[in-house]
């Protein structure tokens, strides 16, 4: 009698505990949060120095050509770090926070001027990867500049 | 110091023993007592004992599979303005990967063959990506999305057997099986795989293959599997999985 009813308090306890393991398996999901996109972004982003190619002002004339400036110059880079602060070559300082404002995904940059003046410049991300970087700073002008950036 | 512990596990294990061989007074009241719940357990039990008679043999095997893997993948719905080039992400052949579990086969009404497995399964898979953007002038052939091809899945298969009239039947068995299969990802999902929706850890899939049955001592086994999202995703994936494996009856194992 002693040993059947362990055998069934054994036999509960194994169904509890397999049960348990799938439900606790099932149940350990990670879900996309709001910030989802944005850490995706910030991770492109960050610990590496991204190299200017060129940069496009304006739209393509009627003859379907861009004109590029800064072409395979590639000395001026800007350094995007982890905690929030960036500089680029020319030795601005600055903080710079990754937003999603209407659904347009944007670097927010806070930078110091060598005068001592705060300024702010705003980008919109048209696209990031792991080695390619186009943005388009917002301007109050009709032609907004392009930027094309690669690390190496 | 060792010696006061284990007089004091003997003493445990000695009033455990004593108080389990006597009944209680609140179980020898609860005895006496309707218990509705529990007789509904018991009619439940009673039931599916009744509904599952018709299923007999049910050997339990433990199988190991070797498998080749290719995802297809369209990230049309994905939205966010990230980019991966698509010579670095995209490789449109088969991976290996491999797998282990159990399975039950047995026969329905002494006619219709069945075999009911649960595997862990480790997915290596080449991944083909059905689009390529271009951002002109700035940036050729990228694609919105990187899957993840290494992964784990859980997965339950039910499987239909139809004998087939080869050889002598009554030693070695061939079988066409088909059947269902569902695989549930447990391995963590990174938050490049979430974004936009895009995120889907179920696949539903239908199973095609044959088997060999070596007079009863073990089973080989080679099954196409084709799956799909089961759930609607903004990067349907869909999976295309070859596996051969073996499986050998527990009791011959242990």
């Amino acid at each position: 009698m002693y040993q059947h009813k362990d055998f069934l308090k054994m036999k509960k306890l194994y169904s509890l505990l397999i049960t348990s393991t799938i439900i606790i398996g099932l149940v350990a999901c990670n879900k996309e949060t709001a910030t989802t996109q944005t850490e995706v972004m910030n991770s492109m982003l960050t610990n590496k120095n991204w190299y200017l190619d060129y940069s496009i002002t304006g739209a393509t004339t009627s003859t379907g050509v861009v004109t590029k400036s800064y072409v395979g110059q590639s000395t001026y880079f800007v350094t995007y770090l982890k905690d929030g602060t960036t500089r680029d070559s020319d030795g601005l300082t600055g903080t710079y926070t990754v937003e999603l404002m209407d659904r347009q995904s944007q670097i927010h940059v806070q930078v110091k001027t060598s005068n001592g003046n705060s300024l702010e410049v705003v980008y919109n991300i048209i696209s990031i990867g792991d080695a390619k970087l186009v943005l388009a700073k917002v301007t109050s002008s009709v032609a907004a500049t392009q930027l094309y950036f690669t690390n190496k | 110091m060792s010696n006061k512990i284990i007089w004091v596990i003997g003493y445990l294990m000695i009033a455990l023993a004593g108080s389990s061989q006597q009944l209680s007074i609140k179980q020898q009241d609860s005895a006496f007592l309707s218990h509705p719940f529990k007789d509904n357990v018991q009619q439940l039990k009673k039931s599916i004992s009744h509904s599952f008679k018709n299923f007999v043999g049910n050997d339990l095997s433990l199988f190991g599979t070797l498998s080749l893997n290719k995802q297809n993948i369209n990230d049309n719905g994905v939205t966010a303005p990230v980019n991966y080039l698509y010579n670095t992400v995209n490789n449109n052949t088969f991976k290996p990967g491999y797998s282990g579990g159990f399975r039950i086969d047995g026969i329905y009404k002494e006619k219709h063959h069945y075999s009911l497995s649960l595997a862990v399964n480790s997915v290596h898979a080449g991944s083909n990506y059905n689009n390529k953007y271009t951002i002109a002038p700035f940036i050729e052939d990228f694609t919105h999305f990187k899957a993840n091809n290494n992964y784990i899945t859980i997965s339950i298969a039910a499987h239909y057997k139809k004998l087939l009239p080869v050889n002598d039947m009554r030693k070695y068995k061939f079988y066409v099986v088909a059947g269902p299969s569902f695989d549930y990802k447990i391995s963590k999902i990174s938050n490049e795989n979430l974004i936009n929706g895009s995120g889907n850890r179920s696949f539903i899939n239908g199973d095609l293959g044959g088997e060999f049955d070596n007079k009863g001592y073990y089973i080989l086994y080679a099954h196409y599997k084709l799956g799909t999202n089961l759930f609607q995703s903004t990067v349907p994936v869909q999976l295309n999985r070859f596996e051969i494996g073996m499986s050998i009856k527990a009791k011959d194992l242990f």
